[in-house]
């Protein structure tokens, strides 16, 4: 059965990569930069859930929404006063545009980083437990409450937001803005209004993650980075942009960690991702679901 | 085959540049004879390594728009090789330091092969996921490496005045491989890819090699500083290559002025002795930087170096208006 439990742990953490790389991959759709501070969004979210139920002692249920509500509004603010400029009416930024992004998402993310080490300190915390059951049995696993929980909880979130995006009118208006942002303000669209949607989207997402692997992780200040870099691996995996991409690049990844760990090494886990994208980019630059850049 | 000459106020530019680096290398080489405590002979060092990695750095980022994370994490590689060389071969340092640029570079050379056929973001997303992943490993291996201990590394003398002129003398030779790389036909291919990538590669500038060349030598520069570095704090340890430490290159570029010969160095020398005078108010270093970092990108986009420009300039300007 090893082999059954780990294909169901590699999925789980791979829901968990989806929810993160998700967020990363449709604010590049809709900006076409990459969000450096994605890995912060996650720590704010893990850390406004644990000191939420830990210091106020609210219930750990409702400091979920309130750590989703920390990751929008930092969403929402990254856009607003950082990300605006790339496209309001500042004519010559467009050439900069990638220098701009990695310069001030960088500085954003290690701000938050250093800003929550002074302010909350430096040492891991441990954030509570959605459910108390150890050990529960689904059918032929074991599972901890915990995992079942927050493992439902993603996919949830997953459904809600492919919904949001297909069927809801600002959903589709967003789409509209990731294909063409000029003939999408043409047709009467607020781009601005999309784009602020999507940062706030990828950040409750980002934060959400945080929120629910927060007992497993223990969050510290850097506690971001790596889920941040496996999001980069997915993103280019997937292809830059490309939704259904990243779920299913992230879902692989997941299983592929997860065998990996047990069957070649446990300390190196962590590399397999870099071996995958080096890999993707030698023999398929575009990602797996991409489309091939199409320039004039 | 001829290329044609540089236009002129690209040569002038450059030519500004470099008397301002000149002028920035001689009051470095002053600076001992006032100075002889040696932890302020140490600060200095330090910030001459990070000014050599934002030399480095500078070159990839500031000139070909091209943008690496992984600054720290090539010192930290030529580091280890200085490193691993002489604890595992027992290998002499005049084998040990010029393999620190070597190995970085080749390093960089592959990695650069395969991200820099692409343009847009690819080689930020790679080379931080490299860098942590580096870490990790040297990290991991802990009977090669031995960890998180750390290797130890000889030093080269014993004396901080004799350290400080070798890496004056380093510093001095990172400005001129850059100022060299500037001054060839690839130094102005690269500011045309930064520019217009695609204008670039219609007027014949092969974009990849050119790329190739800046991050290989970016690299290299890099992993002589960690190299240097190294032998200098006897201890090469993967907290050399963490990414708060890139940060701090960053940083430094982007306050000094990103794409300008002199602003590294004045970046680099400023936010260092900053960081020791900011560590004694309560180690609020990282986030006063990370906080100018975001407002010169947002507002200041020349750096510091390109406020003084404005500022003489204005001044010139008034000057000659009045006669």
């Amino acid at each position: 059965m090893l082999a059954v439990d780990l294909f169901v742990n590699g999925l789980i953490i791979g829901l968990f990569y989806a929810l993160m790389a998700v967020g990363l991959t449709m604010v590049f759709g809709i900006l076409k930069i990459v969000n450096f501070a994605h890995g912060e969004f996650y720590m704010v979210g893990a850390y406004t859930y644990t000191l939420v139920s830990l210091v106020l002692g609210i219930s750990p249920w409702l400091a979920l929404p309130l750590a989703a509500a920390a990751g929008a509004l930092l969403g929402w603010a990254t856009e607003r006063w950082l990300m605006r400029p790339l496209y309001a009416g500042y004519g010559s930024w467009g050439l900069m545009k990638d220098e701009y992004a990695v310069v001030v998402t960088f500085g954003l993310s290690l701000l938050l980083i250093n800003l929550v080490d002074k302010v909350v300190g430096p040492y891991p915390m441990r954030g509570p437990s959605l459910s108390d059951v150890t050990r529960m049995a689904i059918g032929p696993f074991m599972m901890s409450g915990q995992k079942l929980i927050t493992a439902a909880l993603a996919m949830v979130l997953l459904a809600g937001l492919a919904v949001f995006i297909k069927y809801s009118l600002w959903g589709r208006q967003v789409q509209a803005v990731a294909q063409n942002r000029l003939g999408a303000s043409i047709a009467g669209i607020d781009t601005a209004r999309a784009s602020s949607i999507i940062f706030m989207a990828s950040g409750i997402l980002a934060a959400l993650a945080g929120a629910l692997l927060a007992p497993v992780i223990n969050p510290a200040p850097d506690v971001g980075l790596f889920p941040a870099i496996k999001s980069y691996v997915i993103v280019v995996i997937g292809g830059m942009g490309s939704i259904p991409g990243s779920i299913v690049a992230a879902l692989s990844l997941g299983v592929l960690e997860s065998f990996g760990a047990v069957y070649l090494s446990y300390d190196y886990r962590d590399t397999f991702g870099l071996v995958i994208l080096i890999l993707v980019l030698l023999f398929r630059p575009h990602g797996l679901f991409g489309e091939r850049a199409r320039e004039v | 085959m001829d290329y044609p000459r540089h236009p002129n106020f690209l040569r002038d530019k450059l030519a500004e540049e470099v008397r301002l680096s000149i002028a920035v290398l001689a009051v470095l080489a002053l600076l001992p004879l006032g100075i002889s405590s040696p932890y302020w002979l140490g600060v200095l060092i330090v910030s001459m390594y990070f000014a050599m990695l934002s030399c480095g750095w500078n070159l990839l980022a500031g000139y070909a728009g091209q943008f690496s994370l992984a600054p720290a994490a090539f010192a930290m590689l030529g580091g280890y090789t200085t490193g691993l060389l002489a604890y595992h071969l027992d290998a002499p340092l005049w084998i040990g330091l010029p393999l620190a640029a070597v190995v970085p570079g080749a390093i960089g050379l592959v990695l650069g092969r395969i991200v820099l056929r692409l343009s847009g973001p690819y080689l930020a997303l790679t080379t931080l996921s490299f860098a942590e992943i580096a870490r990790l490993v040297i990290y991991n291996s802990i009977d090669f490496t031995r960890g998180d201990q750390g290797l130890n590394v000889p030093g080269i003398v014993d004396d901080r005045t004799l350290y400080y002129y070798l890496f004056l003398a380093a510093l001095c030779a990172t400005v001129l491989i850059v100022y060299g790389v500037l001054r060839s036909p690839t130094g102005r291919f690269l500011q045309a890819i930064r520019d217009d990538e695609i204008g670039a590669a219609s007027r014949g500038v092969d974009v990849v090699r050119c790329k190739t060349v800046a991050f290989l030598v970016s690299c290299a520069i890099c992993g002589f500083a960690g190299g240097l570095y190294s032998t200098f704090a006897r201890l090469v340890s993967p907290e050399l290559g963490i990414i708060a430490q890139t940060g701090l290159v960053i940083a430094m570029v982007v306050i000094g002025g990103m794409g300008t010969l002199v602003g590294p160095l004045v970046g680099a020398m400023l936010v260092y002795v900053a960081s020791e005078m900011l560590r004694d108010v309560g180690n609020i270093q990282m986030i006063v930087f990370a906080l100018l970092v975001i407002v010169f990108a947002r507002f200041f986009r020349a750096g510091l170096w390109g406020l003084a420009r404005g500022l003489l300039a204005r001044r010139r300007a008034a000057a000659s208006g009045g006669a």
